[in-house]
C-alpha cells in the first residue's frame, strides 16, 4: 500500500480548519475518554471484589463502585464520541479500511457493548443494598465486566490495524482471492491492551482518593470507612504504577520493527516520567490530601498524565504513518469554513463550559449536604445564565438559518 | 498512477449491510427522538410542578427519567455511535463525505449530548435533594440541550439527502450545506413526531401508576401531547413532502409501493385513535399495551418512513455527489471535488481501485468471473445481495438469462450511460461489462453453472 493509495482514499472534500486542531482536540478527548473507561474498568473491578467480600467497608464500597461504573459508561460513550469524530477527519484511509476490514466485530461491537451495559444494569437493581444485603446474580457483573473487554479489545484491534496498511490487501484478499466477509480481528498487539487496560488500576486509585475527599464534604460520613480509604488508594496506586510501568515496558519491547524508534523516544519518557509522577503524588502530598480541595489533587494530577500517554500514542501513530508509509495527516486539503468552526470554539467555551459548570456545581454542592440543597444568588445566576446561553445558540440557530433559506 | 479512492468492500450476504444500518438507525431514532421530546416534556412538567405546587410531577419525572435511562440513554446512545459504526463499514465514503463537511456540526452537537448525559443523571437524582426552582432549572437546561442536538443532526440529515440550497455545489460553505426548506420542514416533521414517541413511550410508566387519579391526569396529558403531535406530524410530513425534489417525486411515485401512502395514514389514523381512548379512558393504559404500542410505532412507523427516506435519495448515499456504491458522481467546484466517472469510463474501475489483487486488474479469459465479481462487489453488493437471500439479489433482476452477451449489452446500455432513474452511472469498457455480466450470469440458477473462485473455495477451477 503506498502513499499515493493512501493520499487516493481521503476524502476529497477537505477539512474545514487546520488539520492540527483535529489532531489536538482527537488527544484531549481521547485522554478523557479512556479516563472514563478506565474509571468503569477499575470501579467494575472493585465492585465485583467487594461483592465478594464479608467485609463490611468492602461492601460498602462495591455499593458506591456500582454506581460510578454504571454513569462511568455513559460518560465513557458520550466522551467516545468526539475522538471517534477526530479520527475519521484526519486518518480517514485508515480508521475506514481497519472497520471494513473486520466489519462483522465493527457491528459486534454495538451489540456486545449494549449487552455489557445491560448485564451492569441488571446487576445495579439487584443489589441495591449491596452494602448491606448478600450479593445476588454476581455473574452479571462478571459478564458485563468480560463483555466491556472484549469491546475494549475489538476498539484496540481496530485503532492497531490503522497503523499496519502494508497487511491490508493480505487481509482483503488472502492469497490474491478477495474475502469481503470482515469476519476476523487482523492485527493486534496484547502488551498494547494489556498496558491500555491495566492502566485503569492507577486511574480507579485517584478516583478513590477524589471519592474520600467528596466524603469527607458530607456531614455525618463514617471516619472509620473514609480512614479505610486512604490506604486502600494508596496501595492500589503503588500497584497501578507498577503495573504500568511493567507493561509499558513489555509494549515497548514488543513494538514492531517499523515503530522501534518509539521506544527510546522522547515520548516514552515524557509518558513515564507523567505516570511516575502521578503514581507517586499522593505519597508525596500525605496528609496534605486531607485540606482543601487537595484531595482531588491525585485525580486532576493523573489526568494530566493521561493527556500525556494520549499524545505520546497520537505521536506513535503520527510518526509511523508518515515515516514509514508517507502519509501526513497535517497536509490535509483545507476548505476553510469560519463559522462552523467559530460557532464550535465558542459553544464548547462559552456554552459548555457556563452550562456544565453549573451542573456540576450543582450536583457536587447537593452532596455536601444533608437535606435540601438550595444554590447561592450567585450560582443561581449561574444557572440563569446557562439557559440564556442556551437560548440564544437556538435563536441565532434559527435566525442565521432562515437568512440562508430565504437568501 | 491514477486511484479512485474506493475502500474494501464489506459483504453481508445474510440480510445485507444495507438492512444492517437501516435496523440499528431505525430503533436509534426511536430511542433517541423519545429522549428529546421527554426532556421538553420534562421542562414543562417541571414547570408546572413549580407553578402548581404538585411534587408528584417530579416524581414521574424520576420514574420516566429512570426509564429513559436504559431505554434512550443505553440503548439510544450506543446506537447513535452505532449508526456511525454500521454506515462505516457499509458506506465509509457516504459516512466520510458528512463528516469532512459537518465536523464542527457533530463536534458542536457532542457539547450537547455531554450537557444532556450530566441533565438526566441530574434531573432524576436530585428530586428532594435541591429545591424546586433548581431543580426547574436544570430540567428546562436539560431540555434546551436535548432540542440542541435534534437542530444539529436535522441539518446534516437533510444534507444527506440534499445540499440545503443548489449553492452550495458552486460556492461550498457549511451554511447553504446545512440550510434549506427540507431542513426545516424536516425539522417540524421530526419535532411534531418525537412528541408522538414521547407520548407513547410513556406510557409504559404512566400506565404503572398505582394512584388513579394521578393516573389519570398524566395519561390525559400524555393523550392530548399524543394526538396533538400526531396530527401536527402529518401535516408537517404533507410540508416535507412539497420540498423534495423533482427526481425524489418522481421515486415517491415509481419505487415506493402502492400500499406505502394508505398504511401511513393508517399508522397515524391507529395512533391518534390509541391516544384517543386512552384520553376517555386512561385505565386502558397498561404497560404492556404500551409497550406493544411502542413496538407498532417501530414497525408500522418509523421503518417504513426511514426505508422511504433511504429510497429517495437513491442512485445518491450522501449529498447528491456521492453514489450509493461509493463512486464520487459529480464534480462539486465548491469543495473542490471532481467526479469520478470521468477517469472510471478512461480506465476502468479494475486498474484505479485501491483494493483490486493486482492479478485482477486486467480482465483475462482465465480471471473474467473473479474480476466479475470484484466488480459486482464494488458497483453493485451496496444495494444488491449477491446470493440468493439478502437485499433485492442481483441476478433476480436478470430473469435468468444465461447469455452473457445480451446481459453485458443492457449493463453498458442501462448502467453504462447514467440514464436509468435510481440507478448510478456504472461506466463499464467492454472487458470489464463482459467480466461482470459473465459472473451475474454465474448467479443465476442453471444445470451447468459457471464456475467461480471465491475466497470460500479459492481452488476451485
Amino acid at each position: 500500500m503506498d502513499a499515493a493509495m493512501l493520499y487516493a482514499l481521503r476524502d476529497p472534500a477537505g477539512v474545514p480548519s487546520h488539520p492540527i486542531i483535529f489532531l489536538v482536540l482527537g488527544v484531549l478527548t481521547w485522554a478523557l475518554h479512556i479516563a472514563a473507561v478506565q474509571v468503569m474498568l477499575g470501579a467494575s473491578a472493585l465492585t465485583l471484589y467487594g461483592a465478594f467480600s464479608t467485609e463490611a467497608h468492602w461492601r460498602r464500597l462495591a455499593a458506591a463502585m456500582i454506581t460510578t461504573a454504571k454513569v462511568a459508561v455513559s460518560v465513557a460513550i458520550v466522551l467516545g464520541v468526539a475522538p471517534l469524530l477526530f479520527v475519521q477527519v484526519i486518518y480517514d484511509p485508515f480508521w475506514y479500511t481497519s472497520n471494513v476490514l473486520s466489519a462483522r466485530w465493527v457491528i459486534g461491537f454495538i451489540a456486545i457493548l449494549i449487552l455489557a451495559y445491560l448485564a451492569m444494569y441488571a446487576f445495579y437493581y439487584r443489589n441495591h443494598s449491596l452494602a448491606t444485603q448478600p450479593t445476588r446474580n454476581a455473574w452479571q457483573m462478571v459478564v458485563s465486566l468480560v463483555l466491556m473487554l472484549v469491546v475494549g479489545w475489538i476498539m484496540h484491534v481496530l485503532s492497531y490495524q490503522m497503523l499496519l496498511p502494508e497487511q491490508w490487501m493480505s487481509w482483503y484478499a488472502p492469497n490474491g482471492v478477495i474475502d469481503a466477509g470482515g469476519q476476523s480481528l487482523h492485527g493486534y498487539s496484547i502488551t498494547r491492551f494489556a498496558f491500555f487496560i491495566l492502566l485503569s488500576v492507577a486511574v480507579v486509585a485517584a478516583w478513590l482518593f477524589a471519592y474520600r475527599r467528596y466524603l469527607m464534604g458530607r456531614p455525618g460520613e463514617d471516619a472509620g470507612y473514609i480512614a479505610w480509604l486512604g490506604p486502600l488508594a494508596h496501595k492500589l496506586m503503588l500497584a497501578g504504577g507498577v503495573l504500568a510501568v511493567a507493561s509499558g515496558a513489555a509494549w515497548l519491547v514488543t513494538l514492531p520493527e517499523k515503530m522501534a524508534w518509539f521506544a527510546t523516544s522522547g515520548w516514552v519518557w515524557a509518558s513515564v516520567i507523567a505516570l511516575l509522577a502521578a503514581a507517586f503524588f499522593p505519597r508525596l502530598m500525605g496528609s496534605k490530601l486531607d485540606q482543601g480541595l487537595w484531595g482531588y489533587a491525585p485525580f486532576a494530577v493523573g489526568a494530566v498524565a493521561l493527556i500525556v500517554v494520549a499524545a505520546a500514542r497520537e505521536a506513535l501513530r503520527f510518526v509511523t504513518l508518515l515515516d514509514v508509509h508517507g502519509y501526513d495527516a497535517l497536509d490535509y486539503k483545507i476548505n476553510l469554513d469560519w463559522y462552523s468552526t467559530s460557532l464550535f470554539f465558542i459553544t464548547f467555551a462559552v456554552l459548555g463550559g457556563v452550562v456544565l459548570g453549573y451542573l456540576l456545581t450543582v450536583a457536587w454542592k447537593a452532596g455536601q449536604t444533608k437535606g435540601v440543597y438550595t444554590p447561592s444568588p450567585a450560582l443561581t445566576r449561574l444557572g440563569n445564565v446557562s439557559i440564556g446561553l442556551l437560548v440564544l445558540w437556538i435563536v441565532q440557530y434559527f435566525a442565521i438559518g432562515f437568512y440562508v433559506w430565504a437568501r | 498512477m491514477e486511484y479512485i479512492g474506493l475502500y474494501p468492500m464489506w459483504y453481508e450476504p445474510g440480510v445485507g449491510s444495507g438492512w444492517i444500518v437501516g435496523l440499528i438507525a431505525t430503533v436509534h431514532v426511536l430511542f433517541s427522538h423519545t429522549a428529546v421530546g421527554a426532556a421538553l416534556f420534562f421542562a414543562y412538567l417541571a414547570t408546572v410542578s413549580y407553578r402548581r405546587n404538585q411534587p408528584e410531577l417530579l416524581e414521574f419525572i424520576k420514574k420516566y427519567g429512570l426509564f429513559l435511562l436504559i431505554f434512550s440513554y443505553v440503548l439510544g446512545s450506543i446506537t447513535g455511535p452505532g449508526i456511525w459504526y454500521s454506515t462505516t463499514v457499509a458506506s465509509p465514503r457516504g459516512i466520510s463525505a458528512l463528516i469532512h463537511s459537518f465536523v464542527w456540526k457533530w463536534a458542536t452537537e457532542w457539547v450537547f449530548f455531554v450537557i444532556e448525559v450530566v441533565g438526566v443523571y441530574m434531573i432524576i437524582y436530585l428530586v428532594g435533594k435541591v429545591d424546586r426552582a433548581t431543580h426547574l432549572r436544570i430540567s428546562i437546561i436539560f431540555g434546551l440541550a436535548s432540542y440542541g442536538t435534534m437542530l444539529i443532526i436535522i441539518g446534516i440529515l437533510s444534507f444527506m439527502m440534499w445540499p440545503g440550497k443548489p449553492e452550495w455545489f458552486v460556492e461550498g460553505g457549511y451554511l447553504n450545506g446545512f440550510y434549506g426548506s427540507n431542513t426545516f420542514a424536516q425539522l417540524a416533521m421530526r419535532t411534531a413526531f418525537m412528541f408522538t414517541m414521547t407520548a407513547v413511550v410513556g406510557g409504559v410508566v404512566a400506565g404503572a401508576i398505582k394512584d388513579a387519579a394521578f393516573k389519570k391526569e398524566i395519561t390525559r396529558k400524555l393523550a392530548v401531547l399524543g394526538m396533538v403531535s400526531t396530527v401536527t406530524g402529518g401535516l408537517m410530513f404533507q410540508w416535507y413532502m412539497n420540498t423534495l425534489p423533482e427526481t425524489a417525486q418522481v421515486i415517491f411515485e415509481n419505487r415506493l409501493p402502492d400500499w406505502f401512502g394508505v398504511s401511513l395514514i393508517a399508522t397515524l389514523g391507529g395512533i391518534f385513535a390509541w391516544f384517543a381512548a386512552t384520553w376517555l379512558q386512561p385505565r386502558l393504559l397498561t404497560p404492556s399495551i404500551a409497550m406493544g404500542m411502542t413496538v407498532a410505532v417501530l414497525v408500522f412507523g418509523l421503518w417504513p418512513e426511514e426505508v422511504a427516506r433511504e429510497s429517495l435519495r437513491k442512485p445518491y448515499v450522501a449529498g447528491q455527489y456521492v453514489y450509493s456504491n461509493q463512486v464520487i458522481a459529480r464534480d462539486v467546484p465548491g469543495l473542490d471535488i471532481q467526479s469520478e466517472i470521468p477517469l472510471l469510463e478512461k480506465k476502468g474501475f479494475l486498474p484505479t481501485q485501491v483494493f483490486v489483487p493486482d492479478r485482477l486488474r486486467q480482465v483475462t479469459p482465465h480471471n473474467a468471473l473473479e474480476a466479475g465479481r470484484s466488480l459486482a462487489l464494488t458497483t453493485c453488493s451496496n444495494c444488491h445481495s449477491l446470493s440468493s437471500t439478502g437485499m433485492r439479489p442481483l441476478a433476480r433482476y436478470f430473469g435468468g438469462n444465461s447469455d452473457v452477451a445480451m446481459v453485458k449489452t443492457y449493463l453498458q446500455g442501462a448502467l453504462g450511460t447514467g440514464n436509468t432513474i435510481y440507478m448510478p452511472h456504472i461506466p463499464l469498457n467492454d472487458a470489464e461489462a463482459y467480466a461482470l455480466a459473465a459472473y451475474i450470469v454465474s448467479l443465476s440458477p442453471s444445470p451447468e453453472k459457471p464456475v467461480v473462485r471465491t475466497a470460500a473455495a479459492p481452488n476451485q477451477e
